[in-house]
Formats: structure tokens, sequence, C-alpha cells
């Protein structure tokens, strides 16, 4: 029998707050442990939980980006449960109540073809503390650090509607896109700044029953996603070939071995309504005046780029990969520069450059201006493309100007038909052999020449005019 | 000795502020209410040796208006029941105005009850949280016995406000006002209109109703206006308190848990030895069969919280439409055969609680008087409830009640 993998996500996503979401401890995990703490996030005796609308903001925000319906009442549960780190018997997080319900994103499917992937809904909760186990002596310690207690998240849960590990990662990777968009989240998966659980289970090819399914954590990568959703379908599907039952629990993706394990019964503890903190309520009016603080979404731009820059699909696409590129990328472009030839030098030279300096869009002393007098000066050969790249490097290492480095350290392109004419013969009388292989009709050499010549001049010679000049010569 | 009513007593020097709006007033509490570095255990092992870091806001709102806050006394384990006749002893001989009790099945009315004295829980809401160790956060609030509605009108003139640290608060504002409190005796009430609540008075002993008939006799011999009032599922009262109670109760406690604060057992060979035996060492029996009653619901019968919640709110209305009709509904506060400092196993403090639970459950404001209803030798009390937020109001009829009362005796009625 030909089995049908069928895949739901489940995503914790934290959301860039400044703050915690039940009190004002600064959102800041990483800090010294059992620093950014207080009587609300320990629920010391008598503390009173007192939600965010910083929490809320973010959240609806985020909700939008995913094209959820922001749920007019929404309302808190407590998701009872026994465990260190979570101080005080349960978590607050929203079940019965959720802020928002439904939404959708668009993937590009295995095919190339555009599919569309439901969310079944999106909700509030708070994060828990980090255990940290230890040994003190030979005697196995646990310590608790509570700067990630009550830190705000959003946990998002799909439709079952993905079928191959392929749709899982395109959905988390365009799920991290528009999220990254809002400025709500950074998404990311190796730092725990999103966590994705996924439920798997098999059917026969055809049928649309919903069987038993089982739940893989602790992968942290998207790829890993891939990998570990790979590897719990052909589990399955060997144990469904030996008639072995499939049974709800929950396993562990190992990414040293590749493999899944066991880790427990599924666990679904109780869920009631939390007496404490505010039902949420929210007009129409506080719904639009967040979804007009939404920022053009990644799809519209794509599309806008493709249509106002002629860039093709795929440059579109990549130039709106991350939104402080694609605005950089139209910065770059409205200084005068010409959007192909910047979206092509973003991709292969400036993004590289950066990753190799560690700089970030935002902060970089490579500023659109810097950049596009660069692309300008390429554009109007005034450089060649090879001088080009080493002023990229001195932007990167100077503050001058493209213009002053370029004057400084002597790039501008000679493209003076004299001079070049003189470099010409000088290459043709130094190789004779490569001449007459062009001669012979090895048309090929004629760039063996062009790179000697390039190379009398020092890598100033324009080398369009040098292969000109070189063919005349020869013909 | 009085020191031994007390568990903690102040000793810092008396407030030197003469001119505060409370100045003179000398309060009681219980060791459920945070007083920056006074021991605060709610009478449980389970916060045994903790110490407040701050105020309560109620604590520090009256701190600043002068109060002295004497020291606390003893109390039920968090609060669940009323630990023997402590409070109604402390309110005799304790030299204190006031004692301060967290009401949340109608502690403060039934200590104030047992004590001949005026017993007070606001409308929910109106009074801060914060600070304020609870077990049951949707029914419970800070309540007043007093010997004379004029000091609890004044303490709460003072300790109900917003506060922006409690944000389960109302959002008060220009339909919804703080009850003024300053106003209780500004004006002389009209007579009121009573209803008396017919399902509860079906529910009392003989000797219970003849009592309650007397004093209603009583009253409408110097005119006042009474009527039957139903309140259809009041029956269910007791059930609905319980059920959604012990819930609130098991998710309430989860926090004692030993690893941040409070008691942690000493014989444990993991965390989870460390959980159990420190949560079973700290609770006491009827504590214990509380929470198992609230986990009970909560995994395995959730659908009987639902079934609670549901008829609550039917309470509320039903409630709500009563107090369309009359001013307050009046019932007793007590049931004779009970002994409110006698109560030891869930059901025998439910029967101690029958007639008060429906304002925890409601979120309505009620007040108990002393010296009219007796059966025997027994003060049942009586018990006004008002519209929510009308506070102010409830007291002016009580006040205007006990001046009827007295006139009534004195005519020899």
């Amino acid at each position: 029998m030909v089995y049908e993998a069928v895949i739901g996500l489940e995503i914790h996503v934290q959301l860039s707050c400044t703050s915690k979401m039940f009190c004002d401890c600064p959102n800041r995990p990483g800090d010294d442990p059992n620093t950014n703490i207080c009587p609300i996030c320990l629920w010391l005796p008598g503390a009173v939980p007192r939600f965010s609308l910083e929490t809320l903001e973010k959240a609806t925000l985020a909700c939008l980006a995913l094209n959820c319906d922001i749920q007019s009442r929404s309302a808190f549960d407590q998701k009872v449960y026994y465990y260190p780190d979570l101080p005080k018997g349960f978590q607050l997080s929203q079940h019965h109540m959720p802020l928002s319900r439904g939404g959708w994103i668009d993937i590009i499917d295995e095919n190339g073809k555009p599919k569309n992937l439901r969310l079944h809904h999106a909700h509030m909760e708070e994060d828990v503390a980090k255990l940290v186990h230890e040994t003190e002596g030979r005697t196995p310690i646990s310590l608790v650090d509570f700067n990630r207690a009550g830190t705000p998240l959003i946990e998002i849960v799909t439709e079952p509607d993905m079928r191959s590990p392929h749709d899982a990662m395109a959905f988390l990777k365009v799920l991290r896109t528009q999220l990254r968009y809002t400025g709500c989240a950074e998404c990311s998966m190796d730092q725990g700044t999103m966590r994705c659980d996924a439920n798997i289970s098999l059917r026969p090819h055809g049928s649309d029953q919903l069987n038993t399914k089982v739940e893989v954590k602790n992968m942290n990568s998207i790829q890993h996603v891939g990998n570990a959703i790979a590897y719990e379908i052909k589990r399955q599907t060997e144990s469904l070939k030996n008639n072995e039952p499939i049974v709800l629990h929950t396993r562990l993706w190992d990414p040293e071995k590749r493999i899944t394990t066991a880790m427990r019964a599924k666990f679904e503890g109780p869920c009631v309504p939390d007496p404490a903190v505010t039902h949420i309520l929210i007009t129409d009016e506080w719904q639009q005046n967040m979804a007009s603080k939404l920022p053009e979404m990644p799809q519209q731009k794509v599309k806008r780029f493709v249509r106002q820059y002629g860039l093709t699909h795929d440059e579109a696409a990549q130039m709106s990969s991350e939104r402080e590129l694609s605005e950089y990328f139209e910065a770059v472009v409205k200084l005068g520069a010409s959007p192909r030839t910047v979206a092509n030098w973003i991709a292969t030279q400036l993004l590289p450059a950066m990753k190799e300096y560690g700089h970030e869009f935002a902060t970089t002393p490579v500023t659109a201006r810097r950049f596009s007098g660069l692309i300008m000066m390429l554009e109007k050969n005034e450089i060649n493309s090879n001088s080009a790249r080493s002023v990229l490097t001195k932007l990167f290492q100077t503050a001058q100007s493209p213009e002053e480095i370029v004057d400084q350290f002597g790039f501008r392109q000679v493209s003076d038909t004299g001079m070049l004419r003189g470099i010409v013969d000088q290459v043709v009388s130094d190789n004779m052999s490569a001449v007459e292989n062009y001669k012979n009709g090895n048309k090929k050499s004629i760039g063996f020449l062009v790179g000697q010549a390039m190379k009398l001049s020092q890598g100033k010679a324009d080398p369009k005019r040098l292969q000109e000049i070189i063919r005349e010569k020869l013909a | 000795m009085q020191e031994t009513r007390y568990t903690y007593l102040d000793s810092s020097p008396l407030p030197a502020s003469a001119d505060g709006a409370l100045s003179g007033l000398s309060v009681a509490i219980q060791p459920n209410m945070s007083v920056r570095g006074w021991p605060t255990s709610a009478g449980s092992r389970a916060l045994e040796g903790f110490t407040a870091i701050y105020d309560a806001t109620v604590i520090e709102r009256l701190k600043h208006a002068g109060a002295h806050i004497k020291g606390s006394i003893r109390m039920s384990e968090l609060g669940f029941g009323l630990a023997g006749d402590t409070g109604a002893t402390v309110l005799h001989k304790g030299d204190i105005d006031c004692l301060l009790v967290t009401d949340t099945m109608g502690e403060a009315r039934m200590t104030a009850c047992v004590a001949g004295d005026f017993g007070f829980k606001p409308s929910y809401g109106i009074v801060s949280r914060f600070g304020i160790i609870g077990l049951i956060p949707s029914m419970e609030c800070c309540g007043i016995a007093a010997k004379n509605i004029k000091d609890i009108a004044g303490a709460m003139s003072v300790m109900a406000e917003i506060d922006s640290r409690d944000l389960s608060m109302p959002e008060f504002g220009a339909d919804l006002h703080i009850p003024r409190f300053d106003r209780v005796f500004e004006t002389r009430e009209q007579i009121p209109s009573c209803g008396v609540v017919k399902e509860c008075i079906d529910m009392l002993e003989k000797d219970e109703s003849r009592a309650f008939s007397a004093a209603m006799a009583r009253l409408a011999g110097r005119g006042l206006q009474i009527d039957e009032v139903h309140l259809k599922d009041f029956e269910l009262a007791r059930e609905v308190h319980n059920v959604i109670g012990a819930v609130e109760a098991s998710s309430s406690a989860g926090k004692y848990d030993g690893v941040r604060y409070g008691h942690r057992t000493e014989t444990a060979k993991n965390w989870n030895d460390m959980y159990m035996n420190s949560r079973a060492e700290s609770f006491g029996v009827l504590v214990k069969t509380y929470l198992f009653q609230g986990a009970y619901f909560q995994y395995e019968n959730y659908n009987a919280f639902v079934d609670a919640a549901r008829i609550r709110a039917r309470l509320l209305a039903q409630t709500e439409s009563a107090l369309e009709r009359f001013d307050v509904l009046l019932l007793p506060t007590r049931r004779a055969a009970f002994d409110p400092s006698g109560a030891h196993t869930i059901n025998t403090v439910y029967d101690v609680f029958s007639w008060t639970l429906i304002a925890n459950i409601t979120g309505h404001p009620a007040i108990t008087l002393p010296h009219m209803v007796a059966c025997g030798d027994t003060d049942l009390g009586l018990q006004l409830i008002g519209p929510r937020f009308q506070d102010e109001r409830l007291l002016s009829i009580a006040a205007r009640l006990t001046d009827l009362d007295r006139e009534a005796h004195h005519h020899g009625l």
C-alpha cells in the first residue's frame, strides 16, 4: 500500500517585547541567571499578574501577518502541570478562547506550484524557566534560571495540511520571513526563539481519514524538522508494514544519530479558565490601528519589485527575503543605481562580504549611499567590475566615499584607446602562440589575451574595449 | 494575655501623624496580608518562615491614612474556613477597631456574627488584591469585621481605590464609580424595600425560621417594606462554590512547591519526590482534601466545572434581577446548629457558610448586622446583600436598619 503523510506543526515563537508578559521585568533571558525576576514572575505569595499591552500588540501584529482572524474576546487559561521550570503549577496560555483563529500562508510545493497551508489558530502564552542540570561532587543537582519565566510567546498551530518534509520546511521559511517582517520576532531556531514540534501520521494514499499521530520534538533548525519528519515517515511506514500499531506519543529527534526516539506518552493536562488575568476585548478600531502598522508583506513586495524594478521573480524574492535587505535594496535604487545591477551586486558581493565582516544592514558602515556610489561608478564605466570588488572591500575598511577610494588607489578604469592599443600591442607580441591559436580558429584564446592585457593594466583597463581592440588587431 | 491572641505584634512606634483620615484607628490583620518584614505564612506550613518583602496595597493605604496596624492573628490554613474563634476573641478583647479578614465564603461576616459585631464584604473588584495571599481568586476579597459601621466605612473609604498593580479590577470611569464610602452617613436613607430570599427561608430549621420571622415582623412594625423574592438556584449555590472554589484553590496552591520559597522536604531522592513530599508535608487535611477535589474536577470531571460556571452565571443574573426590585436582599448570616469555630471537614465548613457564600459567588456587597435575629442564645445575624458597586448605599441602609431595630426595641416591640 502507498501511504501519504499528514503533517501538522505547532510553532512557538518568542515575541521581541521589551518586558515580560505579566510583569515589568526585562525580556532578556540570556542575562546572568535570575537577574530579570520579580515577585510576579517568581509567583511569590500575593503576586497579581499584570498583562502587558506590548505583548498584545506584538502578538496581534504577528497574527495579522499570518492572515489570522483576531478574536474580539480572548482569555487566558491555566495549563496545569507540575515541573520545577514552572513557578506556579500552571502555565498561562490560551486554550478555550485564543487571540486568533484561522489564518494561512502560501508556499511553493515540490512541483513548483503554489500551495495554501491553513492555520488552526494562534494564541499567546508565557514561556517557562530554564533548567540547568549539573553535579555537585557526585550529587546531580538541577538549577533553575527564572529569567525566561513569563516571557511572551505565541504558539501557532497549523491544520494538518502538509504532506512532505518539503512542505513543512517551506512553511517554516515563509512563516519566519513574514514574522520577521513585522519586527515582532526574531524566529531563530538555533537560538531557540522559534521552536517547532511536528505531528505526523500516515494514511493510505487517497484516503481522507486522520490517523493516530506521533509528536516529534527537539529540532533546532528547519533542516532538522525536515529530516525528523522524513525519518518519522519512514519509521511509521515500516511499522504499518509490520502490522505494528501506531501509538499516540512524543518522540525526540536526535540530530547526531539522525533518528527519533520515544520520550513519553503525549501529555494532555487540564486547561481551566484563569480567574486572575482579565479578558482581552479588542475593538475593530484598535485592530485596524494594528493592521495599519503592518509593513508591506513579502509576497506583495516581490510582486511590486518585479513590476516596478523589472527584477526577475527570483531576484525579487531574494531582495525581499528580509525586511532590512529589501529596504536597503530600495534605498540604493532610489539613489539612482539600476535595479538589476544592484540586486545582482547585493546577492553576489555585498551579502557574502557582510557575512564575513559580521555586519547588519541597520548598522553597517557600507550605507546605501556609499554602496550606490560604487554601483553607479561601475555603471558609468568609471571602474570595471574587478576594481569595483576591490572598492567594496575598501568600503568595509575605511570611511571614505567610493569616489575618494577610486582616486586614492587609482582604480579608475582606463578607456583611452591609444593607451589600450599600446597594451594590446605588447600582449600580442609577448603571446604569439595564443595569437596563433586564435588565428587557427580557437576563439577561446581571446579570453587569455584579454586576461594578460588586464594584468598588464593592473586591472584598470576596460575589458570590453580591450576585447574589441584585440579583435580588430587580429582580424 | 493579649499577646497570645496575636501571632505577630508590631513593635514599631505608633504612627506619628495624627491628621490622617484614619488616625487613631487600630487594625488587626491576618498573616495572608503582606506587610513588609512581617511573617506572612497565611496559616500554612507551605509558607513557614516566609516574610513579606512589600506592603499589600490595602496595607500601604491604611498606613498612609494613619491607621495603626497592630498585628496579625491566627488564621485557618490559606484562609479556608475559620481558625476557631480567634477572630471573634480579638475583636472582643484585642483593643482593635477593625479586623481585616479575606472573605472567600463569608469569613469576615461570620467572624463578626460570632463576635456580635458588624461584618462587611465589599463588591468584588473594588479593593486591590495586590499583596494578599488568596485561595479562590474569583470569589475572595478583603472584608472587615468591626464594632460599628462608621469604622467600616472609614477603612473602606481608604481601601477601596483603583490600583494599577491589580488589573483584574473593573475599569472605573464615567459609567462605573468606586463606591464613595465617605458619603455613607451624608444622607438619611429612605426606608428601604427589602426582599427576603424565599429559597433560603425554605431551607431554615423551624427555630431559625421563627427567629428570622420575628425579626422581620419587628422591622415591618417600624415601617420597613418586606416582601419575598426568589433566587431560583439558591439551593445550588453551595455546590457551585465548592466546585469552582476547589478548582481555583488547586491552581492557586500550585505555587507552593518548595522550589523558590516556603517549606521544602528534607527527604527527597529526586525533584519529583521533592515536589510530592514537600506538598504532602505542607498542607493540612482540610486544605489537602479541598485541593484534591479541585484536581479531580480539573483532570477527571471538567464538565462539572463547566456546569458550575454556568449555574454561577444564572445565580448572578437572578441576584441582579432581584436587586432591580428591591434595595437589599435579606437573609440570615449563620445557621444555629453549626458551630462556625468547630468546622473541620469540607462539608461542615460549607454547612457553616451556607447563607453567606452566595455573595462571594456573585460578587455582590454584603453586610451582617448583630443582635437582630436571636435564635435561643445564638445570634443568627441579619445579612443584607446590595447591588454591586453601590456599597456606600448598602452601608447606609445597614445603618438605617440598625437604628430602626433599636427604635423597635425601645418601643418594646
